[in-house]
């Protein structure tokens, strides 16, 4: 059991010459949330597509639960599971066959955990599939997959579409069901709430590469926002501020996000003639959000990459 | 009892710590006080319990609540739960805090030392007398 969870080494992959993953290597220790973010093609899907032995690397090794992702042998397949934003379930099954069903399928099913998680969704056991709302269909997903009392559980965008209280209902189930059987959660989204309040480590992809590893307030401490006042002969700053996040100018203003607030920071504007220079005050969601688009949102002159 | 909110400038595991520290501060959670498991509150906040056990362990290591095993968490009987040169460095931090946040809002200094004492005045009524 002292193998990490997850554990990759020097992964690649390109979909032609197109590259994915760029000589990936990363560390998923067992237990805890561990919360997975990255703009679109950032290499999430395919990191879990190799990881789940879908699809195999160009280059570099992976192993789940102490097993080369590329063979995993059936009882380490069933000891992942997986719940995926689109909830793909039989539409024509009752619920009630459905979970039947899994209950003969997984020799380790927790009846107890089933019901506890279905409890939290109101889903009528004589309904098809098809008939259940989002939210419910979501929470059955999530029953399945705890059910099966998984060492490895990965959540794909689960609470995409999702209404305030089916997503309340999820996150409490995710949370509080069976976690002391150590069980290690994988969770990809996009909702920097969500991540705020499960999240226990923060890993954040970018072109196939891994560009950070903390606790997410770790990650959202060394972020900073700030405005000032760009001289009245420059609608915008000359030169590129260093650890620059993000820039926008508005109405003579100049907005700022920066990355570990660099040495001479203020020095740097007042150079370039801003004054009145103010900090603000910046949550997880815009911080975090800064950070992912640095490279997406550079200002004019900023370095072609 | 307390609410965190996300999207906030400070981290869950923050608002947790400065949430009770100030009901304690004021009375409102008297010494002796049981507080709910690290788990119960998790679940009340719904956010991941690490948070909370991480933000009881800095209250505790303040000394402003202490787990009984077996028990519970209570909030601890007041004494001097830090020491002196402790205590001059936080007041300082958090003054320094205080005057760089409001410094460029344009209230005059008496006006800020007249809301400053109102927004002090409910650790008036707390145990914190008893120094």
């Amino acid at each position: 059991m002292s193998e990490p969870a997850i554990e990759t080494r020097g992964l690649s992959k390109s979909f032609g010459n197109k590259p994915a993953l760029r000589d990936l290597t990363l560390q998923i220790p067992r237990g805890g949330v561990h919360a997975v973010i990255g703009s679109n093609g950032a290499g999430k899907s395919t990191l879990f597509r190799i990881l789940l032995g879908l699809l195999g690397p160009t280059r570099g090794r992976s192993r789940v639960l102490g097993f080369d992702s590329q063979s995993l042998p059936p009882e380490a397949r069933g000891r992942i599971a997986l719940v995926h934003e689109e909830h793909t379930l039989p539409r024509w099954m009752s619920v009630d066959r459905l979970t039947r069903m899994q209950r003969r399928l997984f020799p380790g099913w927790m009846e107890g955990t089933y019901r506890e998680v279905l409890g939290h969704f109101n889903v009528d056991p004589e309904q098809r599939v098809g008939e259940l709302s989002r939210g419910e269909r979501a929470g059955l997903n999530l029953a399945l997959a705890l059910a099966q009392s998984p060492d490895l559980l990965i959540l794909d965008e689960p609470t995409l579409g999702l209404d305030v209280v089916a997503k309340q209902a999820f996150l409490e189930a995710l949370l509080f069901t069976g976690v002391e059987e150590g069980r290690t959660t994988i969770y990809c989204s996009h909702q920097m709430d969500e991540i705020e309040r499960v999240a226990e480590n923060l890993i954040v992809l970018e072109r196939g590469e891994v560009i950070n590893v903390s606790p997410p307030e770790e990650l959202a401490s060394r972020i900073s926002a700030w405005v000032a006042q760009l001289p009245a002969d420059a609608p915008c700053l000359r030169a590129r501020i260093p650890g620059l996040l993000q820039q926008r100018e508005i109405d003579g203003q100049v907005h700022l996000v920066v990355l570990d607030e660099p040495a001479g920071f203020a020095d740097h504007l007042a150079s370039q003639g801003v004054v009145g220079l103010q900090r603000l005050h910046i949550g997880f969601d815009r911080a975090v959000n800064a950070f992912l688009s640095r490279n997406h949102t550079s200002p004019a002159q900023g370095d072609p990459s | 009892m307390i609410e965190v909110v996300t999207g906030d400038s400070r981290p869950i595991f923050r608002q947790i710590v400065d949430g009770l520290r100030m009901k304690i501060a004021t009375g409102e959670l008297p010494p002796g006080t049981r507080l709910p498991s690290v788990r119960g509150l998790a679940l009340q906040l719904t956010v991941n319990f690490n948070t909370v056990a991480k933000a009881y362990g800095e209250l505790t290591s303040e000394g402003l609540i202490e787990s009984r095993k077996g028990v519970g968490v209570f909030v601890s009987p007041p004494r001097q739960r830090l020491s002196e040169e402790e205590r001059e460095r936080r007041l300082g931090e958090a003054l320094q805090h205080f005057t760089s946040a409001v410094a460029s809002l344009g209230f005059s200094p008496d006006e800020l030392l007249q809301r400053a004492a109102e927004a002090l005045e409910p650790l008036r009524r707390g145990p914190a007398d008893n120094e």
